[in-house]
């Protein structure tokens, strides 16, 4: 299992279980975009995407007293947050994937640092439709599985500890993921000609 | 027709091989067309994850988790404590009995209207609830009328 060693992270889960309240709060508000991203990007609303990521944190604080030291809490909450979206879309009354972005939400930013041309800037608002098409198409756990890799970032290993899955499956989901993305990309790009 | 070693263009791709292996990849990649146009199209597909945007919270969401934290302390004070299919059972326990209530006294002033129009506003009056102490089946049924109008 990968355990990355964060001396923050360690700090917090010792507070947290010594009874100080605000090392939940400091958990909270160092993970909650990289969760409610996940969340969102699983799920394609932002208001299941919140109550999502709120259930994550919220098993978060009840299992915290449980929580082994050497494990790496964000390979932990990423676990949890996976699982929780996975129950989302297993509900049968699930319908409001990949709707409009709800209100208030927060800011929506663009990765590439640096100000795209306006031709670039509707490439780019192109690939991200027919990206935001194909992973809405994939089968829930190859989008996980590609959100943690390409958008997340995070190394076959940490994938594995958080979907508690095999290096072997991992590669195979992997692969597969980006096969059917392609696939789905290529005819979204034909009926949606620029 | 696939090559055989085209699984590898993923891991390649990912920097998720050793030396060696990523050597000999390379060398193949080089006299395989097939490996290379899809080490290509992979390249370009990674390439446009660098165009999804990325989400925040939403403003407040920090504030709403704690919020709810606190609620699952309170929850663990005496009262509160009592799973909630313990308290709707003791609410649907004070439903039949309201109701029989209602029904015995209809059957007892049946022929009296007016008699029975007052048992009948007496049975549903709150004021029977408001006057139970806490803890009581009035004080579990009042509580999960809040919770319900809470929610
Ligand atoms: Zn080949």
């Amino acid at each position: 299992m990968m355990t990355v060693r964060n001396d923050d992270d360690i700090s917090h889960i010792n507070r947290f279980k010594e009874g100080d309240p605000s090392a939940f709060e400091a958990i909270v508000l160092k993970y909650q975009d990289k969760i409610y991203s996940l969340c969102r990007h699983m799920l394609g609303n932002a208001h299941d995407a919140e109550d999502a990521a709120q259930e994550v944190f919220l098993k978060a604080y009840q299992a915290l007293p449980r929580f082994q030291p050497d494990a790496s809490l964000y390979t932990w909450l990423y676990r949890i947050a996976a699982n929780t979206c996975l129950d989302h879309l297993r509900k049968p009354v699930f319908e409001s994937l990949f709707g409009p972005s709800g209100e208030g939400e927060g800011l929506v930013h663009d990765r590439a640092s640096e100000a795209p041309s306006p031709e670039r800037l509707y490439q780019s608002k192109q690939t991200d439709r027919a990206l935001q098409e194909g992973l809405g198409k994939l089968s829930p756990k190859l989008r996980a599985i590609i959100i943690l890799k390409e958008i997340e970032g995070l190394s076959y290993e940490e994938i594995a500890d958080s979907l508690a899955i095999s290096m072997g499956t991992v590669k195979s989901r992997i692969a597969r993921a980006r096969e059917e993305l392609q696939k789905v990309m290529k005819k979204f790009r034909e009926q949606n000609p620029q | 027709m696939s090559c055989s070693k085209s699984n590898l263009v993923s891991p390649y791709l990912d920097k998720e091989m050793g030396a060696d292996e990523t050597i000999a990849f390379e060398a193949h990649a080089r006299g395989c067309s097939r490996c290379a146009q899809k080490l290509e199209e992979l390249r370009a597909l990674h390439s446009a994850f660098s165009a999804v945007q990325s989400h925040q919270a939403p403003y407040g969401f920090s504030t709403r988790v704690l919020a709810r934290a606190a609620e699952l302390e309170k929850k663990k004070a005496p009262w509160y404590f009592a799973p909630l299919f313990v308290r709707f059972a003791e609410a649907a326990v004070l439903l039949v009995v309201v109701t029989l209530g209602i029904l015995a006294g209809n059957a007892m002033t049946n022929g009296v209207p007016g008699r029975m129009a007052v048992n009948m506003t007496a049975s549903l009056s709150l004021d029977l609830f408001e006057a139970a102490p806490p803890g009581s089946l009035g004080g579990a049924y009042l509580a999960l009328m809040e919770a319900g109008n809470e929610k």
